[in-house]
């Protein structure tokens, strides 16, 4: 790619939206995912349910 | 014979799979695969789109912009039939699964179709001389972005989650009407936006150098879409047993 | 069974009356959804010569002058064309034998004023060394 081409900059900010909106995206699933997983395990061995 | 026999047992995998408690089992074994594999698409899409692909006649090195632009567009309409088939089969079938995906999936579905627009618009803007213009297709792109915000906000709306769920499923399967309006504006009304290049008939309006990697692209946001969507589908699940369990543990506590 | 049966059908003609009534109110609002009009569709209107309007079709070759920053060029849509005059800057795009959607209003001299110009882009995407091989053997535009 040729950064001295007029509009780099505008280039630069799509894939910049499309990385933070991706990244956003993956890192509230995981984090969610851990939370609830985290959860479920606690609850498991404390309550000495067994799943 | 054996081919409705086979269908059957197809059928019967497939419900089998669908058991929330094996579906957190069978999801957990195949998210990091299709996560790694997403992963590798998105960089070869990357390298391709930004580095090895040509400039374009008209556009130069903007046409690059694309690349992350279609494949969003393409997702933004997938998800949005997908979260309207999963509503259905919820509202007839009664499966929480169903909901359960349906739920998980609506928000990534506006998260792609907001990276379609504003990619658009920074595209728009270079290209056209104008950020955003009130045309079919712009105007009802923004509308399937307020479709899933609707969805989004119905299906949370409730104490009961499952008339949450009911009415964001009846709202997506209304919404089903804008999908054929987003894909063929462009071809009914006189648009700004240009007509579609590589769905039309008669095969792709595209140099093979720059549709391979805008292929490459859609098949990265079609695996990071679906390792994504298992992911928070497999959080639905486990966080309604979650509620599940308090919900019991509350009633023993006022026995 | 019977209730699950029932509410397929129920959604199915749900679905059904959705759609018609989709079809139903698009083909009302008809081409006032349209975001321009070419040449022959704008002078057959009876309310362009006196409201805002937007001018779509291709800048003719050849048509294009300048003359400090006003810019004149004639837009058409192979039947009929209309000669455009704008103050202003144009977007990269625009180019002669190119897509163009100018807002603004029809002079009673037979002109047209725009206060705008969008380019618009076609869906034809290709390398430059491709474009002029196409050029170079004549096919340029052909299979349109």
């Amino acid at each position: 790619m040729n950064f001295d081409a007029p509009y780099t900059i505008y280039i630069l900010a799509a894939y910049g939206i499309g990385f933070v909106l991706l990244g956003g995206a993956s890192l509230s699933a995981w984090r969610d995912w851990r939370r609830v997983s985290g959860a479920w395990a606690r609850l498991n061995g404390r309550g000495g349910r067994g799943s | 014979m054996a081919a409705a026999s086979a269908i059957k047992a197809i059928h019967q995998t497939m419900l089998r799979a669908a058991q929330p408690a094996r579906f957190v089992e069978l999801s957990g074994m195949l998210i990091p695969w299709v996560a790694a594999l997403g992963a590798a698409m998105f960089v070869a899409g990357l390298v391709d789109g930004l580095a090895l692909s040509p400039p374009d006649y008209q556009q130069g090195e903007t046409v690059r912009i694309m690349y992350m632009h279609v494949p969003a567009a393409w997702m933004g309409l997938f998800v949005y039939a997908l979260v309207a088939g999963l509503g259905g089969l919820g509202l007839v079938g009664g499966h929480p699964l169903a909901f359960a995906a349906a739920r998980a999936a609506a928000p990534l579905g506006a998260m792609f179709t907001a990276v379609c627009l504003i990619t658009g618009s920074l595209w728009g803007k270079p290209m056209w001389g104008a950020w955003w213009v009130w045309d079919a297709r712009l105007t009802s792109m923004l509308l399937l972005l307020f479709l899933y915000f609707g969805h989004i906000a119905l299906s949370r709306a409730f104490d009961d989650p499952r008339r949450g769920d009911k009415a964001a499923a009846v709202l997506g399967l209304v919404g089903c009407v804008n999908l054929p309006i987003v894909k063929f504006s462009v071809d009914w009304w006189n648009t700004l936006h240009q007509p579609a290049s590589v769905m039309k008939l008669g095969g792709p309006a595209i140099d093979p150098s720059m549709l391979w990697p805008l292929l490459l692209m859609a098949a990265a946001f079609k695996l990071i879409f679906f390792a994504l969507w298992l992911v928070r589908t497999r959080t639905e699940v486990v966080g309604a047993r979650l509620r599940a369990a308090a919900s019991r543990s509350r009633m023993e506590g006022e026995r | 069974m019977t209730r699950r049966r029932q509410r397929l059908i129920l959604l199915g003609v749900g679905m059904a009356a959705v759609a018609l009534a989709a079809v139903l109110v698009i083909s009302a609002l008809g081409d006032s959804l349209t975001f321009f009009y070419g040449p022959s569709d704008l002078l057959a209107r009876p309310d362009a010569a006196t409201h805002r309007v937007r001018l779509g079709g291709l800048v003719e070759p050849g048509t294009v002058s300048r003359e400090g920053t006003m810019v004149r060029f004639t837009v058409t849509d192979g039947k009929s064309s209309l000669p455009v005059r704008y103050a202003g800057v144009l977007p990269d795009l625009f180019r002669e034998g190119q897509g163009v959607v100018a807002e603004g209003r029809l002079t009673p001299e037979g002109g047209f004023v725009a206060e705008t110009v969008l380019a618009k882009h076609d869906e034809k995407y290709m390398p430059p060394d491709v474009a002029a091989v196409l050029k170079k053997n004549g096919e340029w535009r052909a299979q349109q």
